[in-house]
């Protein structure tokens, strides 16, 4: 760059972002949050995906293919057919069941393995030799995975106990394994000890192959598909991993989208303090047009800036984004608190190609909300800027039809389906409808301030005035909290519907008055038929109705619907289950009738009255949809059967979950107490009244989203920048104004409150602009973004005292925002701005 | 004493560290019924030849010398272990580990210079991997030694080579030791039960470095079984088995203590064919092993007496290997380093004698057990 | 009545140790009615004299009376409510708030004195009128010209019959047609409510259109008697 063209640079591009330092810090700051949340968000899920891909290869191995059934397993028989297959050079047999660890509120993942195929297999899982005079083959023999160990708090030569049925069985801790051998939290033992103490006797969960070379693995998977029993698969470990991912994507993107939020207000926040900018400095435009310089590098010179202001931003934002990264992983773990990954401790991964698309979004954003202004700037009418003092730009453009526009585009989004299980049309739908309604906001504030009461207050009047006569330059610095205060209020619509849903819902499901739970750990921890009757005969208990939870295989899904057995008849399900629509057709006799859930109706898309064939354990049943109901606990799906036509299909007799019905009168409190006293076999299982169940699992639901809250605050947060961004440029430009005010006599204050009047009223504005918005994108989440991503419905609950709150506090922090930013007009030299020339 | 080349197997064949150390000690430890080894117990075929599922160890060994279509000549070894850990028997598991199954074998080849080696292990179950009773059948997956009649079938697909080798029994079993009672230490209750069949004819094919030949040659075959087999004070052994020239055979052993002196041998030979072969037992002060040349290994820096003057009875011998870098370097599954190898045997007059194998173990560290 | 008596005045200069002087003894007696010009070199202090006039300033010795109340012996809030009921200001840039009509400018001082409703309305109009833009009352001020926004100043600045006018350089950014224009209301509308007004100025033409002309230079203020002489600007 020649120094002629350095100065033409320093006076055009660098010059002025000097000289309103504080407002292009104010604007790399907000860049910098939008990067970093984003990124920060991004590097968090990735490292989780991350972390489930490693978990599941180190899972799988070096396997080409896995043949795997339910968690009830499959008959061990096939292990052999399948080692025998001469295309496979290796089949590794695996037991896999989770085990509840007695006295902890925890599960394990108990892997039984063949150490000698299985080393073959996966050749990190050589291990150390014990130390302690322990045989990794004897029958109290287990060894933990590093994550299994941290959280137990065990080391080696340790006693681990694990409940198996109601018998607690006991190991001895004969090693960790090396952190590549497993991550997920597990406990590894030999696959004969496991089929022997773990009840799995007969048993496998899965067979992993490795074929010999110059094999065709579709090929060999379609022959062993062909002869596998009904209920088990074979897939490849890829789809295995994919499918892990698959579970949690709607969330993680669900995340990302609401990071990105930050990042779009921060487009908004530049292109408010840009466009101010453009309007103070217009004189200084025409000067330069009148001087030669042309549109065309007018536009360049102030996009150049955009872009210094972006990429500084964008570059202090992925430094901040890693670190919110790291942070978050370590306080909140890899799914930032929802409790999907309860498995896996991943550590950050930072990707560098994420990082590097942050910077360019960063940047990219910046250059955005700089592009109309750039725009406005070089059309600025050079004569009439030079020799008018005139602040307002005076066109007010043809933005409310294209607002109205774009909000007819997103309506016709929401029509279209979810692409690849994701809501994307949704998403773009509420970006649609943010945009459109900052276009459509100078229209919005006129109309609002025109229906303004006049007033006596003379500071109040000259805010109204002002606020008029400056309704598009306002407007402007309002979009930015109109669109962090409008997801704020969508967000809050969605949580507290979605929260009141729940609690509706937890209250139908769980009718009776006590539940005795045996964990989820579905194989291993159970009741069993004594157990059930004992507690039904115990005096205080009327009846007792016998849950058991398993997996119910339907060819075409890759992940098992989770069945739940217990007693229901077509006559009562809708006292036990939240149902959405009934079947009106009566069940053919030689089908089963089940409940399915949403997510189930979705994923094999069925409605009530619809059959359809799944396999439980090894038996392919047909069954007829009697009704679909709502579930907001398994996300895979669910199928509701009734125990008897269960126990008649299987002949399985054990029970995950008692529910118990007490005599009128019958003392609760008491009883709890004494279960354990008079059924010490039970003493290890959570007994609860549904009260505590619900506070349990709204508690969780908090954490859940307790992430999401903060995202949101920090986007609000941004908005209010930009309101104090807008009234400090304003109080710069108006300081002349503002003196002949003190001139003129009004007092110190009174001009205080002026300003406080400007920035509450402009507040104001975006609130009730945002309240509205804010409703409609909320209904967007709740009936398309919601139900396309998780499957199910909710009805829709307005938090009026929640938003009633966020209103006035917004309102009040935009007064107060206002009169910071404009404390400097308090001060006297503001006297002498009147002798300011132009 | 072919005992100690299956134990090194053992020890070769196991996949992990903690597997073969964590089993031994174990099943020293094992509270589990393990028949003794008595003397005077009639061996009986072919019986005998199969699995002793009782016992807490067993193997199936077979050495030789091959020569291709060209003329050159090439060592293999061949061995499957069985060893019962004696641990929960009562698992009704079907993939409870009653019995573990290892095998190993190499291929020594001079124009490479070194061992060709491979191995498996695996425990007992659903047929693929059985070590039947009642004639020679031992699987481990495609790994398998089969008896039919008086001709072994061996089938070794190894990562680096092949083997497929017919092995047709010329002569009776040699019955070691006093009748088949192999002691191994001063004690009595350190002993196995151990036959030979020596001078086996072997034709088959063995591939290796990509190259596939036919080949013909004599094999040394040793079945042996025991449920307490080494005394405390075994540092290391050294181990001889000869297919002599004539048709004899000859088979010499001795376990070293801590400085490296004999504290137990035995030898027997077999001379002459037929009905007219006449076999002879030596006790320890018949024997003499004295090292001739050391060969150092550049891997490991390990001496090991590659070249012998050994006494058996009145007859004196020079034991001279096919090449000298046949060491089986271990250490990485199992921590053991040992040498196995093709020889020759000079009778006094320099003459070749005879060919086989030899074994030294326990001169890096001790054999651990 | 307004009353300087030995007003001084320092701003501190690059040597905090030694302020640099500004004012230096100036005394003035202003009797209702009076219309003075005060004319001086740039930098001399004449936008001082003023601020310490309108209160906005405080002496560093001495004292400014009006009528009667000195503005050293009030504080902050005091002297504008002061300035608010007795202070009427014309600017050089005229400084109207651009988002106020015509009338809405005129009326400011009235609304803040509390003075609203018809009477308010009379007076405002009566104003306009005489600055002669009753028919631009409900006008921004960017749909003026210059010399009608410094009409709507000066009427601003007398709407309330404030007792002293401060007019800083009210030609400076005007022709001479529209400047003579705003000096003859300026000076008519004084007049005829008796308020002193004092006109800071660079121009003797603007100067001699008042009854006294003073000279402002280091050493005080000097009655310059009407004679001077007019000077090219």
């Amino acid at each position: 760059m020649s120094s002629a063209n350095a100065q033409l640079f320093a006076a055009l591009v660098t010059g002025p972002l000097r000289h309103a330092a504080g407002r292009t810090l104010l604007a790399v700051v907000v860049i910098a949050l939008g990067v970093a949340l984003g990124l920060g968000v991004t590097l968090v899920n990735r490292s989780a995906a991350s972390e489930v891909s490693l978990a599941a290869r180190s899972l799988f191995g070096l396997s080409d293919l896995v043949v795997q059934g339910t968690n009830a397993g499959f008959d061990e028989a096939l292990f052999p057919v399948l080692a025998r297959l001469p295309e496979v050079a290796l089949a590794n047999p695996v037991v896999d069941v989770q085990v509840r660890v007695v006295g902890r509120q925890t599960a394990l993942s108990a892997m039984g393995i063949d150490f000698f195929r299985a080393a073959r297999m996966q050749p990190s899982i050589g291990v150390e030799a014990p130390r302690t005079n322990l045989s990794p083959l004897a029958a109290d023999s287990v060894f933990l995975s590093p994550a299994a160990a941290r959280d137990l708090g065990l080391e080696e030569g340790d006693q681990l106990t694990v409940q198996v049925g109601l018998e607690p069985v006991s190991f001895h801790v004969a090693g960790i394994l090396p952190a590549a051998a497993y991550r997920q939290r597990a406990m590894v033992l030999d696959i004969g000890t496991a089929q022997w103490r773990l009840g799995q006797l007969g048993k496998l969960q899965r067979v992993e192959l490795r074929l010999r070379s110059g094999t065709s693995t579709e090929a060999v998977q379609r022959r062993i598909a062909a002869m596998l029993p009904p209920g088990v698969s074979v897939t490849t470990p890829g789809a295995e991993t994919d499918e892990a991912l698959r579970l949690t994507r709607a969330y993680r993107s669900n995340l990302t989208a609401l990071a990105l939020v930050a990042l779009f207000t921060g487009a908004f926040l530049v292109h408010s303090t840009q466009s101010l900018a453009v309007i103070r400095r217009r004189r200084e435009f025409a000067l330069l047009k009148a001087m030669g310089v042309s549109a065309r590098e007018q536009i360049a010179s102030t996009l150049a800036g955009g872009a210094i202001v972006g990429g500084a931003g964008a570059l202090c934002g992925v430094g901040l984004g890693i670190l919110i990264a790291d942070l978050g992983l370590n306080a909140f773990g890899a799914d930032l608190g929802a409790g999907y990954f309860r498995g896996i401790a991943p550590a950050l991964k930072v990707d560098w190609l994420d990082a590097g698309v942050f910077f360019l979004l960063g940047t990219a954003a910046a250059i955005a909300g700089t592009l109309r202004p750039a725009i406005a700037a070089a059309r600025v009418p050079a004569a009439l800027a030079l020799k008018a003092g005139d602040l307002e730009d005076p066109a007010v453009r043809g933005n409310t039809i294209a607002g109205l526009a774009l909000w007819g585009f997103a309506g016709v989004l929401l029509l279209l389906p979810a692409v690849d299980g994701l809501p994307l049309a949704g998403y773009s739908a509420i970006a649609l409808v943010l945009i459109g309604a900052v276009f459509l906001m100078p229209a919005v504030t006129r109309l609002l301030l025109r229906l303004l009461p006049s007033v006596r207050s003379v500071p109040l009047q000259i805010a109204t005035a002002h606020l008029r006569g400056t309704a598009r330059q306002a407007t402007t610095s309002l979009s930015a909290i109109l669109v962090s205060f409008s997801l704020m209020v969508a967000m809050a619509v969605m949580v507290t519907s979605f929260r009141t849903s729940l609690d509706q819902w937890l209250e139908k499901i769980l009718p009776a008055d006590l539940y005795l739970r045996a964990g989820f750990t579905s194989e291993t921890a159970f009741l069993d038929a004594n157990d059930v009757t004992a507690l039904a005969a115990l005096p205080e208990v009327e009846r007792v109705d016998a849950n058991r939870f398993a997996q119910l295989a339907v060819t075409g899904l890759k992940t098992p619907l989770g069945l739940i057995a217990r007693p229901i008849t077509e006559q009562n399900a809708g006292r036990m289950l939240w149902i959405e629509s009934t079947a009106t057709n009566v069940a053919l006799p030689d089908a089963q009738p089940v409940w399915i859930s949403e997510a189930a109706a979705d994923l094999l898309s069925l409605r009530s009255g619809a059959v359809f064939t799944g396999s439980i354990g090894e038996r392919a049943v047909q069954f007829s949809v009697r009704g679909v109901y709502r579930d907001y606990e398994r996300q895979n799906g669910g199928v509701v059967i009734d125990h008897d036509a269960y126990v008649r299909l299987t002949g399985d007799l054990r029970t995950n979950a008692a529910w118990l019905w007490l005599k009128p009168g019958a003392d609760v409190d008491h009883l709890v107490n004494s279960i354990h006293e008079r059924l010490p076999g039970l003493a290890e299982f959570d007994v609860r009244r549904p009260g505590e169940i619900r506070a349990i699992t709204l508690r969780v639901f908090d954490r859940t989203f307790a992430v999401t809250y903060l995202l949101e605050i920090i986007a609000v947060g941004i908005g209010l920048a930009g309101i104090a961004a807008s009234t400090s440029a304003q109080v710069i430009a108006r300081r002349a104004e503002l003196g002949v005010l003190r001139h003129v006599g009004l007092l110190r204050r009174q001009v205080g409150f002026m300003l406080a009047a400007e920035g509450g009223l402009l507040g104001a504005v975006g609130v009730l602009a945002g309240l509205v918005i804010g409703s409609v994108v909320s209904l967007i989440l709740i009936y398309v973004v919601n139900r396309q991503s998780f499957h199910w419905s909710m009805d829709v609950y307005f938090p009026w005292v929640l938003l009633m709150a966020f209103s006035v506090s917004l309102v009040a922090a935009a007064a107060l925002t206002a009169v910071w930013s404009g404390r400097l007009s308090l001060r006297d030299d503001i006297i002498r701005a009147v002798k300011e020339d132009w | 004493m072919a005992a100690m080349p299956r134990l090194s197997s053992l020890f070769l064949a196991t996949c992990a560290t903690l597997l073969t150390v964590a089993l031994l000690v174990s099943a020293l430890a094992a509270a589990a019924e393990y028949p003794p080894v008595v003397r005077g117990q009639v061996l009986a075929f072919p019986a005998d030849e199969g699995s002793h599922p009782q016992y807490r160890i067993e193997w199936w060994y077979v050495t030789g010398w091959l020569q291709d279509e060209s003329g050159q000549s090439r060592g293999f070894q061949v061995t499957f272990f069985r060893n019962r850990p004696g641990l929960d028997e009562g698992n009704p598991s079907q993939f409870a580990a009653r019995q573990l199954l290892f095998a190993h074998a190499a291929i020594s080849d001079p124009a490479v210079g070194r061992l060709l080696h491979d191995e498996r292990v695996a425990r007992a179950g659903f047929g693929l991997a059985e070590a039947t009773a009642g004639s020679t059948d031992v699987v481990l997956e495609d790994w398998s030694l089969r008896q039919d009649g008086q001709t072994y079938h061996v089938n070794i697909p190894g990562k680096d080579f092949q083997l497929a080798l017919d092995l047709v029994a010329t002569q009776l079993p040699l019955l070691q030791g006093d009748a088949g009672f192999s002691q191994k230490g001063p004690d009595q209750g350190s002993a196995s039960h151990y036959y030979s069949q020596p001078q086996m004819a072997v034709s088959g094919r063995i591939s290796a470095g990509g190259r596939e030949f036919a080949v013909q040659g004599t094999a040394w075959f040793d079945h042996e079984w025991s449920s307490t087999l080494l005394d405390d004070a075994a540092q290391g052994w050294d181990w001889l088995g000869i297919n002599l020239i004539d048709g004899g055979a000859l088979m010499a052993f001795r376990m070293r203590d801590a400085e490296g002196h004999a504290h137990w041998a035995a030898a027997s030979t077999r001379r002459g064919s037929g009905a007219a072969a006449v076999t002879s037992a030596y006790r320890p002060e018949q024997i003499e092993w004295l090292p001739e040349r050391q060969w150092r290994s550049p891997r490991t820096g390990i001496e090991y007496p590659v070249e012998w003057r050994l006494r058996v009875g009145d007859t004196w011998y020079q034991v001279r290997p096919l090449f000298d870098d046949q060491e089986s370097d271990s250490r990485r599954s199992t921590g053991t380093i040992y040498w196995e190898g093709a020889v020759e045997l000079l009778d006094a007059t320099g003459a070749v004698a005879g060919r086989g194998y030899l074994e030294l173990t326990g001169y890096g560290t001790r054999l651990r057990m | 009545m307004l009353t300087l008596r030995q007003v001084r005045k320092s701003f501190p200069g690059p040597d905090p140790a030694r302020p640099r002087p500004v004012l230096a003894e100036v005394s003035l007696a202003l009797e209702p009615g009076d219309y003075i010009a005060v004319m001086g070199e740039s930098g001399v202090g004449k936008s001082t004299l003023l601020n310490l006039i309108a209160g906005l300033d405080v002496p560093d010795s001495g004292d400014v009376l009006l009528e009667g109340q000195s503005l050293a012996a009030l504080d902050d809030d005091a002297r504008t409510l002061l300035r608010r009921r007795r202070m009427g200001f014309v600017f050089q840039a005229f400084h109207l708030l651009p988002h106020l009509t015509v009338a809405g400018n005129v009326g400011l001082p009235l609304a803040l004195n509390g003075m609203a409703g018809t009477h308010a309305d009379d007076r405002i109009n009566e104003l306009l009128e005489a600055v002669g833009l009753r028919d631009r009352r409900d006008s921004f001020p960017k749909e003026l010209s210059g010399g009608e926004m410094q009409r709507v100043a000066v009427a601003r600045a007398l709407v309330h019959r404030p007792a002293v006018v401060l007019a800083d350089e009210p030609t400076g950014n005007l022709d001479p047609e529209s400047a003579a224009q705003v000096l003859e209301l300026l000076r008519a509308q004084l007049k005829r409510d008796g308020s002193i007004g004092i006109l800071v100025t660079h121009s003797a033409v603007a100067a001699a259109t008042t009854d006294r002309v003073y000279l402002l230079t280091r050493q005080g203020l000097q009655l310059q008697s009407g004679t001077t002489t007019p000077r090219q600007e």
